[in-house]
């Protein structure tokens, strides 16, 4: 008799916390995907059963959590994780108990584990698109800004290396903020910008101070038009929370845009309206943590169990029908080759994309070196 | 700005890490799951990678940095590559860290050691640090010949200007000045006349007390 248990998965985002928009929005988006298994028969007829725990935005609580999952709920596999101090928490202990876990965000690469499977962009799908772009509209001499951990301080480290590449180009100012940071601690900076006058802001300030970051703006009387916020972290969800006129105008480069224009992504959204009404923000950080879930079930069928060993062969070099395009786990590094896009924020708190890749990028984690030019013949303009 | 930071605003990426991708790395490493971990992870990191086990007697030209395994079973590791000025860095990876082994990571000059079992964490950071260790040490090795030849020529030259002074009752200017013309018309190093100095001085010597 074929075994008809159903299969218990780990959920692990924060639902509370500096990182709740995000981390609500990929437990939705892993959600989603698990309904969308499970009304079609589930995997093999066994349903799959979400064990979730919140986070709170806090990595010993992301420990804590992971451990209990792999030790009490006896998972093999968790689906998890936003900011990388999170992942290095998880990190040691999926390797200790030799369990696997699904990472759907971007990062500032340099990792692999033979336990972690990473959906999110590398910095060679993002950044080095954002630089390419940026510094052709707008100009070379750049204004870095970050919250104060070790993302942003490699991101702006890999923008700098970019943007220095231009000729005349200058780095004219570098400032990281703590995660709780106010529009008053951004309205002085606000102050240095103008007085510094660079041709776009790049910013990898990252949770709910985004918002605040970008008010700040809004209230200085600078433009978007002349001095953009370029960033890889601010996405629709963001925007929700800071209102479309502040964000109008501004740049950011993702995989994944709600705007895509294909019947995948329209069917996908159709069904996160129907299962979440209008709670559910969809964001690149959304729909990694959506098609992770079905790289998984589908590699489960073929596996009949999800002990790492055992999955992990079908897992790799595996395919996915994603919202962004048709997206695959290299097997070689265990990121994910995604489509680089730009969209600068409309009127409609969505983004209006300018730049799509036509083909996938291979992710490319350990890229210390990185040089404009070599991406943009695989993209083609759509307007701007 | 009390809540904000300023970091260095000309960090910039060094060299070491730039250079990564055109590192040319020799693997001596039994080809086992170890081994395999080793070779993916130094490719994903975009070095060029040449593997053999056993170890080879010679090297290919422009390796530098060499992986090598050292295992209880192979303790002969007396390779040429391993002596000279131009030896590549040496990471040794050890699966025993008992006295006869680290005896071998020591002989063998390795300047970082790799536990076995492999991890890709860490062997990124060794890599770097392995060569900034590697380069310092060349450098270092090169001003120490260079003030070594130095500080002989010093030593010969002093001595040199006492047997002038002393067989010509001339002063120390004087005696200098005579050297420096000696080396000027004969096209060679001052210390090359004070060498020749010295030696005549011993051979006419030669009998007297």
């Amino acid at each position: 008799m074929a075994n008809k248990d159903p299969i218990r998965i780990g959920v692990l985002f924060s639902e509370t916390g500096a990182t709740s928009t995000i981390g609500r929005s990929q437990m939705q988006g892993t959600l989603l995907a698990i309904d969308e298994i499970n009304q079609a028969g589930g995997v093999e007829g066994r349903e799959i059963v979400p064990v979730r725990y919140d986070a709170q935005s806090s990595p010993a609580v992301y420990a804590a959590y992971a451990e209990r999952l792999l030790l009490q709920d006896k998972v093999n596999v968790i689906f998890g994780c936003y900011m990388s101090s999170s992942r290095k928490a998880v990190l040691p202990i999926v390797e200790k108990w030799n369990k696997l876990l699904f990472y759907p965000t971007l990062y500032e690469g340099f990792e692999f584990s033979n336990n972690i499977i990473y959906t999110g962009a590398a910095p060679n799908q993002n950044s080095v698109q954002l630089a390419e772009f940026m510094t052709a509209n707008f100009g070379s001499s750049v204004y870095l800004i970050g919250s104060n951990y070790i993302y942003p301080y490699e991101s702006n480290r890999i923008m700098s290396d970019l943007v220095l590449q231009r000729p005349n180009s200058r780095k004219v100012g570098e400032r990281y903020f703590n995660l709780d940071a106010t529009e008053k601690d951004y309205r002085l900076m606000m102050a240095d910008i103008r007085d510094k006058r660079p041709d776009f802001i790049f910013s990898t300030v990252v949770g709910d101070s985004t918002a605040s970051l970008y008010r700040a703006y809004a209230e200085s009387g600078l433009d978007p038009k002349t001095m953009p916020i370029a960033s890889l972290t601010t996405s629709e969800a963001e925007i929700s929370q800071m209102g479309f006129d502040v964000a109008l105008g501004h740049f950011t480069a993702a995989p994944y845009f709600q705007s895509i224009n294909s019947a995948a992504n329209k069917r996908c959204l159709e069904r996160l309206g129907e299962r979440f009404g209008s709670s559910c923000v969809p964001n690149m950080c959304w729909e990694a943590a959506y098609f992770q879930v079905h790289i998984y079930a589908n590699a489960y069928r073929h596996a009949e169990d999800d002990e790492i060993s055992r999955i992990m062969p079908h897992i790799l070099g595996s395919e996915f029908e994603a919202p962004q395009g048709r997206i695959r786990v290299d097997p070689t590094n265990h990121h994910t080759s995604l489509y680089p896009r730009i969209g600068v924020a409309n009127s409609k708190g969505q983004f209006t994309i300018v730049r799509e890749a036509t083909r996938p990028v291979q992710p490319d984690p350990y890229m210390v070196t990185h040089s404009l030019g070599d991406w943009t013949t695989t993209l083609s303009t759509l307007e701007l | 700005m009390e809540s904000s930071t300023t970091r260095r605003a000309t960090r910039t990426t060094p060299p070491l890490l730039k250079d990564l991708r055109t590192l040319k790395v020799a693997v001596f490493h039994p080809d086992d799951g170890d081994g395999r971990q080793l070779i993916q992870q130094l490719q994903r990191i975009g070095c060029q990678v040449q593997a053999f086990w056993p170890p080879l007697p010679a090297l290919s030209a422009g390796i530098d940095v060499v992986f090598l395994a050292v295992r209880p079973d192979s303790i002969d590791m007396g390779f040429e590559w391993l002596k000279g000025d131009d030896a590549p860095a040496v990471i040794a990876v050890v699966t025993y860290e008992n006295p006869t082994i680290v005896e071998i990571v020591l002989h063998i000059g390795a300047q970082a050691v790799l536990p076995s079992p492999i991890r890709s964490f860490g062997l990124l950071s060794a890599l770097v640090v392995t060569r900034h260790v590697h380069g310092d040490t060349k450098t270092l090795k090169r001003r120490l010949h260079k003030l070594e030849a130095k500080f002989l020529g010093v030593r010969q030259i002093a001595e040199a200007k006492s047997i002038l002074m002393r067989t010509r009752q001339i002063t120390d200017g004087a005696a200098y000045d005579l050297i420096r013309d000696q080396a000027m018309s004969k096209r060679v190093t001052t210390e090359e006349i004070a060498a020749a100095i010295i030696n005549a001085n011993e051979i006419l010597s030669l009998g007297r007390l």
